[in-house]
């Protein structure tokens, strides 16, 4: 088949969309009236994809970092140095992950669909892998989530055994929480541990992020080639 | 000019480009309520970047990022991809005349069915392409190089001429 062969198709396509008034069953999106309606429905749908979850996820954030820095500033005695360490370490890792969170508010507003389909997409792609920094991040917390309950008094009449338990169970989780740290990217995504830590759809979307990065470099590796 | 002048001048642009519009989500959606979605959000994301609508640039240059880039986000959106759709249903509705025109039929179904197979950059690479944009104007749609779309076409191109050339064996 020649070239001008497959022009010629597409632009027999045209001729059948005006036979078949395929495009008068959208004119009522051209209407006036509906397009401010749609204008109206569509301004509220598209902040709430976009931004409104990771706000929610940000106001409670800020919430759950207020409350413990409340309970930290009134307990700094040396009695609760474990539940303030533990507390305030939870704090500032929440801190943390909040500011990415905003950050990546932030770039969801910069994102122009105006700009060139590789420049436009290669943001999205990149800010929807940059969930696995926020997830990275929060896994560190999880070591002071054994430690917050226990003071000196606790320590110092429990039984060799308990205290033998609880050591294991904080280097358990801090072991973890580091390797997962360490590990949690997208070179390890294709990982049947990565695909059960982020659930099917989550990971689905993941792959896919990564997939089109791949594709978009190609392409510019195309360009400078 | 008040808006509701604004906004008859933009619909009546759209009105002009809506074909372009229905390809665009005939290529990244398999049904026809998606379609109408696609098609709505890229209205609206239209009108809401007309503001940076900058006048040196053909309206239908601009128009192509806009509509491609909410087309390949929304495709990439869908829960569940369905992984290719050989024929759009709306065209199954146009009835026949003649032989020639069934062969004209069944050669739009396999261009769409090739369309449909290509990942989403090279997708929208071929309707331009098949648009009949100069390489200036895919450059300045995709963001990549006028040697790059050559290379590339001339890639999708082959593939295509080779399907083509199975089925008619």
């Amino acid at each position: 088949m020649e070239e001008k062969n497959i022009v010629d198709i597409w632009r027999s396509y045209d001729q059948k969309l005006e036979e078949s008034r395929i495009l008068n069953m959208q004119s009522w999106v051209l209407n006036l009236k509906n397009f401010e309606f749609l204008q109206s429905q569509k301004a509220k749908s598209v902040l709430n994809r976009l931004t409104t979850g990771k706000w929610f996820t940000v106001i409670l954030g800020i919430i759950w970092v207020v409350f413990l820095v409340f309970l930290v500033l009134n307990s700094l005695t040396i009695n609760k140095i474990f539940f303030v360490v533990s507390a305030g370490m939870i704090a500032i890792i929440t801190g943390i992950a909040i500011v990415v969170y905003l950050k990546q508010i932030f770039l969801i507003r910069q994102i122009n669909h105006s700009n060139s389909i590789v420049e436009t997409q290669d943001k999205l792609a990149h800010l929807k892998l940059s969930t696995l920094w926020v997830t990275r991040i929060l896994f560190l917390q999880c070591p002071f989530h054994t430690t917050w309950f226990l003071n000196w008094e606790m320590l110092k009449h429990a039984p060799t055994g308990l205290l033998i338990f609880q050591v294991a169970i904080t280097v358990a989780f801090t072991f973890l929480s580091v390797w997962l740290y360490r590990n949690i990217s997208d070179k390890n995504m294709h990982k049947k541990w990565f695909k059960v830590l982020f659930g099917g759809s989550g990971w689905t979307s993941l792959i896919l992020a990564k997939d089109f990065i791949e594709e978009i470099d190609e392409y510019r590796q195309d360009h400078i080639a | 000019m008040n808006q509701t002048h604004g906004k008859e001048n933009f619909l009546r642009l759209i009105e002009e480009n809506k074909r372009i519009i229905f390809k665009i989500c005939n290529a990244y959606c398999s049904n026809k309520h998606d379609r109408e979605d696609l098609a709505q959000e890229i209205i609206y994301q239209l009108w809401k970047s007309a503001g940076s609508f900058n006048s040196d640039f053909r309206f239908s240059t601009w128009m192509y990022r806009v509509a491609l880039n909410v087309a390949i986000s929304f495709y990439r959106k869908a829960k569940n991809i369905k992984a290719i759709v050989p024929i759009s249903d709306d065209l199954n509705h146009v009835p026949e005349t003649s032989g020639t025109h069934h062969i004209h039929e069944e050669n739009i179904n396999l261009l769409q069915q090739f369309i449909h197979e290509l990942r989403e950059l090279d997708r929208a690479l071929m309707i331009l392409y098949l648009e009949e944009k100069s390489h200036r104007d895919i450059s300045e749609i995709i963001g990549i190089s006028e040697t790059n779309v050559a290379t590339r076409i001339s890639r999708i191109k082959e593939k295509l001429k080779q399907r083509f050339a199975n089925i008619n064996q």
